[in-house]
């Protein structure tokens, strides 16, 4: 029996919309265990990558498999062990948090001893304990992120997709979202999350992938990164802006004056 | 109701313009032809007759007058509340320099516009002929329809603050639509005593409001001629009608202008963080590995929790109480003969309402993407969805079918067979026809298409054809409609993938 070390293989991936490429002919490999985050500029095809692989979306070629199972060929397997959180909370206002996370638990088929009590957990960790018999309806976007995330954490996923997860949270719910997320690491799920945020990628992910018009410009650590490049002390921004092309045109004056 | 689903439905899709043409002409140019024979008929007339026949038609002039103030005033209710719950662009008005007071001014003058339009393109048709065939003083009638729309919005918005200082902000969006609701029904309740009392009971009504119609104090009753005599056009009962509804209407702004955008704010804070809510159910979670349950929950508790749609199915039900307790007396009293139509209304309704509340489970899907990435199988949740919109309208036919079966075996399997048809058709083409949207997006979205409306209403009555001939024994005619209605049904199939097509399309 082999022991499988990918957590995400994805072969000659495209997808296109109308004619328009989003992601053309991506190949990724992302470690079991890691933290790996996906970053890009606007419309590099990040979240187009994901909801591919969140099966959510049908790529017009390639292959995606998730800790080895086909994406494509058994969705069901893939989803099973997959949770994917985008980055507008998906939630049901008229629904409390409890309630929320008893219809997810359904979904996925965590037995009721198993569920029960792991919701607990989630909503205390997150500190929504108290409003659990709350509708979600008068939350704050924070207090729906969270219950979107407990949502995605239920069924105890081995592959957590986020898309831009810190995205309109303050700084307290952004760093037990940060928190959370190294947590599962540790207890050895795998993590892949896209960010515009250059430095909660440097300091949490343990693998950067760069994608840019739908292509993997780049990946590896960071050190990988920066070897590439040949700047030994460049930060994440400097490398993504370099990577990328972003940073060569100057502001207008208009902007600056 | 079927007038304004029609309206809402023909503004949708290509070929609009057309539909909403044939929509609005076709009424209005029957209308203008029933007006003819009425101007033909009243042009010779040129007062009141005295007497008991003048005091009946005044009587029922001011009836007129109640029941369509009562009608305007279940629309203006619930616009009322709406006004104060619905955003929109009122949180950019209350930041501008507007008054208050006028924001609330201008917003319900537009309610008014739009109730008195729907009245006014009803009568002005009829009058017409009748206003060019020597009676040009009663397009006054006209003038006082839109007094009536300005009275019933003040005492709507009168109504929406009472209930907003009564039982607050929390629960006065569902008590107002429900109350809207029941308001609506009301004249269609009262002209259903009869059914709902009883032969002997109602008589008495009747009988009661005949004597006070012949009651000469009544003759002599100030002002109850005056209703009529606005409507044809007299200078001060109409100045009085005039003064009467914008009266009302000013009164409203006036006193409540300043408390609108203060009930505003709170209304938005019972949304928001400010004033949480905590549901009921809460207590009563059950987690479940079986995802048809967890998804059949779900749906019972949105559904629970959506005021407009309970006062919608809530109105559905009220027109089919005197179609029950009709159906319950005729087989009690072994009345067989107008069992069987009473079955076959029986199983139209039911469609209907089984429609509403499929259209909603189907396609009003507020996490789409969460059912996607589940690996939970399709047809698991689309079943589970149907189960949540058909198990409350079978709780509500079975006080009548069961009942029914013991009196009348014959109809009463029938009315089931029939009532589970339509169910089953209503389920079916909400899911072949399925529109995927926002749950907030759907009171204002009756239907998938035009085309599907139509064909709903048709196959549901072949459905109630084949039910009434069924229960009246003619089991061999009854096979026509049917078998018409399921090759209908089935021409109007699509298969998981043609729906998954369309899905994506739609997205």
């Amino acid at each position: 029996m082999s022991l499988v070390t990918s957590a995400l293989s994805i072969r000659g991936l495209s997808k296109t919309f109308g004619g328009k490429v989003a992601v053309d002919n991506l190949s990724l490999e992302v470690r079991a265990g890691e933290l790996f985050a996906l970053l890009g500029p606007n419309g590099a095809g990040k979240t187009t990558t994901l909801r591919m692989v969140a099966g959510l979306l049908k790529p017009n070629a390639g292959e995606i498999s998730v800790f080895g199972h086909d994406v494509l060929k058994d969705p069901a397997a893939a989803k099973q062990v997959i949770a994917w959180a985008p980055d507008e909370p998906m939630l049901y206002d008229r629904l409390t948090p409890l309630e929320y996370l008893e219809f997810v638990a359904g979904l996925w088929g965590v037995e009721a001893k198993v569920a029960a009590p792991k919701a607990e957990e989630l909503l205390r960790w997150l500190g929504l304990w108290d409003n659990r018999a709350e509708r979600c309806e008068g939350f704050s976007r924070g207090m729906k992120q969270k219950t979107a995330l407990a949502g995605a954490l239920i069924h105890d996923p081995q592959l957590l997709i986020l898309d831009e997860p810190l995205t309109g949270l303050d700084a307290a719910v952004a760093r037990q979202v940060k928190d959370l997320l190294q947590a599962r690491v540790k207890n050895g799920a795998t993590v892949i999350l896209t960010t515009h945020i250059l430095e909660v990628a440097e300091r949490m992910a343990d693998r950067i992938g760069i994608i840019q018009h739908g292509r993997l410009v780049a990946d590896g650590t960071l050190d990988e990164l920066r070897a590439r490049t040949g700047e030994g002390k460049a930060t994440l921004e400097d490398l993504f802006l370099e990577l990328t092309g972003s940073g060569e045109d100057a502001a207008p004056e208009s902007a600056t004056a | 109701m079927t007038w304004r689903g029609l309206m809402s439905r023909a503004g949708r899709g290509s070929g609009r313009a057309r539909r909403i043409w044939l929509t609005i002409a076709l009424p209005l140019i029957l209308m203008l032809a029933a007006g003819l024979p009425l101007a033909f008929a009243l042009r010779h007339v040129r007062q009141i007759p005295a007497g008991p026949v003048g005091v009946l038609i005044a009587a029922a002039a001011v009836a007129v007058v109640a029941m369509i103030f009562t009608l305007m005033l279940s629309q203006t209710l619930s616009a009322a509340v709406d006004a104060l719950y619905e955003r929109a662009d009122l949180d950019l008005l209350f930041s501008s320099p507007l008054k208050p007071r006028r924001v609330l001014t201008v917003r319900f003058l537009a309610v008014s516009f739009t109730v008195f339009a729907f009245f006014g393109m009803i009568l002005t048709p009829i009058l017409l002929p009748v206003a060019a065939m020597g009676h040009p003083t009663w397009l006054a009638a006209i003038l006082v329809l839109f007094c009536i729309a300005l009275a019933a919005s003040g005492v709507g918005l009168f109504l929406a603050a009472g209930l907003f200082r009564l039982i607050g902000p929390r629960r006065t969006r569902t008590v107002g639509q429900v109350l809207a609701a029941v308001i609506g029904a009301a004249f269609f309740l009262f002209g259903q005593a009869r059914n709902i009392l009883g032969g002997a009971k109602s008589a008495t009504v009747y009988a009661a409001m005949a004597r006070m119609v012949r009651n000469p104090h009544l003759a002599g009753l100030p002002g109850l001629t005056w209703p009529l005599r606005a409507m044809l056009g007299e200078p001060l009962p109409l100045l009085a009608a005039l003064g009467l509804g914008g009266g009302i209407f000013l009164l409203a702004n006036q006193i409540l202008g300043a408390r609108f955008a203060v009930d505003a704010a709170a209304a938005a804070g019972a949304g928001a963080g400010g004033g949480r809510r905590r549901a009921k159910a809460a207590g009563r979670v059950r987690f479940s590995a079986n995802a048809f349950q967890a998804t059949t929950v779900k749906e019972l508790r949105l559904i629970a929790r959506d005021p407009a749609l309970v006062a919608q199915v809530l109105l559905r039900v009220l027109y089919m109480l005197p179609l029950g307790f009709l159906i319950l007396r005729q087989a009690g009293q072994g009345q067989s003969l107008a069992l069987p139509g009473s079955a076959a209304a029986l199983s139209l309704v039911a469609g209907q309402v089984a429609g509403s509340l499929a259209w909603i489970t189907i396609s009003a899907e507020d996490a789409p993407d969460l059912l996607s990435c589940a690996p939970t199988p399709t047809r698991t949740l689309r079943r589970a969805k149907l189960a949540a919109a058909l198990l409350p309208v079978a709780l509500m036919l079975a006080p009548v079918i069961v009942p029914l079966t013991l009196f009348s075996p014959q109809v009463g399997l029938a009315a089931a067979a029939g009532c589970a048809a339509s169910l089953a058709m209503a389920g079916m083409m909400n899911v072949w026809w399925q529109r995927p949207g926002k749950r907030a997006d759907f009171r204002r979205r009756r239907s998938s298409s035009w085309l599907v409306a139509v064909a709903e209403l048709l196959l549901g009555f072949l459905i109630a054809a084949a039910t009434g001939l069924a229960a009246a024994g003619l089991l061999g005619w009854a096979l026509i409609p049917a078998v018409l209605a399921l090759v209908g049904t089935l021409m109007l199939s699509r298969s998981d993938e043609k729906i998954a097509q369309a899905l994506r399309t739609a997205t």
